[in-house]
């Protein structure tokens, strides 16, 4: 253990996917409640967008992959709005598009090779100094917006048209909660990759929701297993030379298991 | 507050969906501390014009005003107070206790990273007071029986210290003997409290002793001052043929 922490990289490691654990799971609180789920997917392979331009072009990835995430998360949000297309299909649409664009992109700057690579699956040798500086300051901002409107989303959650009648501004508040998530899942996918995002926004939720506690503690107990996953995910990448986001799933879904199992019922 | 600028004022609303007319030329005004109830055949637009007083959808043609005020300018949003439909049958696995539920009628009143203050906790305690559910309220709400989920609802809306309730059908899926005892709280707050209640149902007999008002819609809506009277109303009956059904309810219910 002292060993693995010795190394800078593993340090960097270790700051980057708590801080990421920590807004995935509060995020993912919320967007699993509003049967979202499938949100973290879509935007993930938009963020990849802006990697592909950033690796082609030589701009920061990681800068250029939360700008793709929220034009995407705009543009869902637009054609939800503005179109009659239901909502699942235009997650869908947006998905494989944005993957394809990205593979184009990078095929085309003849650029795909490893560092792509790292970013479908997660890799903690590649947090930088700098990435670590940018999922502090994204990080920070995001967690306010998350804490500062918790009671709110919270509230629109439970039930969309009985908070906009009690004066909340839920047209504009799921605006933020999507660019919000959309910074979030850009900024993890140096640690977990644009591929296995998804579950640790969604994993946690979902098995701490099996345990049937208020919203306080569903939400801490989500936050705990997240940050177990990362911390156990990460040490499990380190040991045995494994991607990150993989051994970070699968220690999530390990969480899950056993919660389903606790829960089952009898 | 000047009591005579109306709560709700319809004028010559018409809406329309898929080229299909909901409501037809509607015209109606709801004041402050009246007891109304809104009845019709299913499909008849009831929940429709409900979801145009709260500004849910918008209307084809005609004007809607909100205490004097359009409402793209009304603010005063916790002076109305919701309870929809689908109330009795929320999300069994929503991780919500009775107390989270109610304490979100506090929610649009409270500022960003504010914590509960003495005031919004003691207009909790009392909306659980009035409803009765005091005893429940570290429950989950999911866990809890039709009428016990109703009057959590109703105490979330009554946080928010509503001058107006509107309850759409809230007594779908509960038992007798808790509509009876529902009645009861809803007679208290009009009376006591002084609070306008807007009830959409299909059984009025029930109520009919408490009703001020009565708004019977089919694409149009007709007014009856005089509910008790309109129990009879031959207007009513040649429109909407519900005259029996209304003496029926109304011979039952007592």
């Amino acid at each position: 253990m002292t060993e693995m922490l010795s190394y800078d990289f593993m340090q960097r490691a270790f700051i980057a996917g708590i801080i990421i654990a920590v807004l995935a799971s509060i995020s993912g609180t919320f967007v699993v409640l509003k049967r979202y789920s499938m949100i973290s997917e879509t935007l993930a392979h938009s963020a990849l967008v802006g990697v592909a331009v950033g690796l082609v072009a030589g701009y920061n990835p990681l800068w250029m992959a939360v700008v793709g995430a929220l034009v995407s998360a705009w543009l869902i949000e637009y054609l939800r709005s503005n179109f009659t297309i239901y909502s699942d299909a235009v997650l869908a649409i947006l998905l494989s598009g944005s993957l394809a664009i990205a593979v184009i992109i990078v095929s085309l700057g003849g650029t795909f090779n490893n560092s792509l690579f790292s970013y479908l699956f997660g890799s903690i040798l590649s947090v930088s100094n700098e990435d670590v500086m940018s999922i502090l300051i994204f990080g920070m901002v995001a967690l306010g917006i998350l804490l500062a409107l918790s009671k709110e989303f919270y509230f629109i959650a439970y039930d969309e048209e009985v908070a906009k009648v009690s004066g909340i501004k839920v047209k504009l508040l799921n605006f933020v909660l999507v660019s919000v998530v959309a910074i979030i899942i850009a900024l993890s996918i140096r640690v977990v990759g644009s591929l296995l995002i998804g579950a640790l926004m969604v994993i946690p939720t979902v098995s701490a929701l099996q345990y049937k506690f208020g919203f306080l503690k569903t939400s801490l107990l989500a936050l705990v297993f997240a940050i177990f996953s990362v911390i156990c995910g990460i040490s499990l990448s380190y040991y045995f030379s494994l991607p990150s986001g993989a051994t970070i799933v699968l220690s999530i879904l390990f969480i899950f298991i056993v919660s389903l199992l606790i829960n089952k019922k009898s | 507050m000047n009591f005579k600028v109306p709560i709700f004022d319809i004028k010559n609303l018409n809406f329309s969906a898929s080229g299909i007319n909901i409501l037809s030329n509607v015209s109606l005004q709801i004041f402050n501390s009246q007891y109304i109830a809104i009845i019709g055949p299913n499909g008849g637009g009831k929940t429709t014009l409900v979801r145009l007083l709260l500004g849910l959808e918008k209307p084809s043609s005609g004007e809607i005003k909100i205490y004097g005020k359009k409402f793209s300018e009304f603010k005063q949003w916790h002076k109305i107070g919701y309870v929809p439909q689908r109330a009795a049958h929320v999300d069994r696995n929503f991780p919500a206790t009775v107390l989270d539920i109610v304490n979100m009628g506090r929610t649009a009143q409270r500022k960003p990273f504010s914590k509960m203050s003495s005031k919004d906790k003691s207009l909790v305690e009392d909306a659980m007071k009035q409803m009765d559910i005091v005893h429940l309220k570290d429950k989950m709400v999911g866990t809890l029986s039709g009428g016990q989920r109703q009057r959590v609802m109703i105490a979330r809306a009554l946080a928010s210290e509503p001058e107006v309730l509107i309850l759409d059908e809230p007594n779908t899926g509960v038992d007798q003997s808790s509509q009876n005892r529902f009645y009861t709280l809803l007679r208290k707050l009009n009376k006591d409290k002084n609070i306008t209640i807007v009830f959409i149902t299909h059984d009025i007999g029930v109520i009919a002793d408490d009703i001020a008002r009565l708004f019977t819609v089919n694409e149009k809506v007709i007014t009856c001052n005089n509910p008790k009277q309109a129990l009879s109303c031959d207007e009513m009956s040649e429109l909407y043929g519900i005259e029996a059904h209304l003496i029926h309810n109304h011979k039952h219910g007592h």
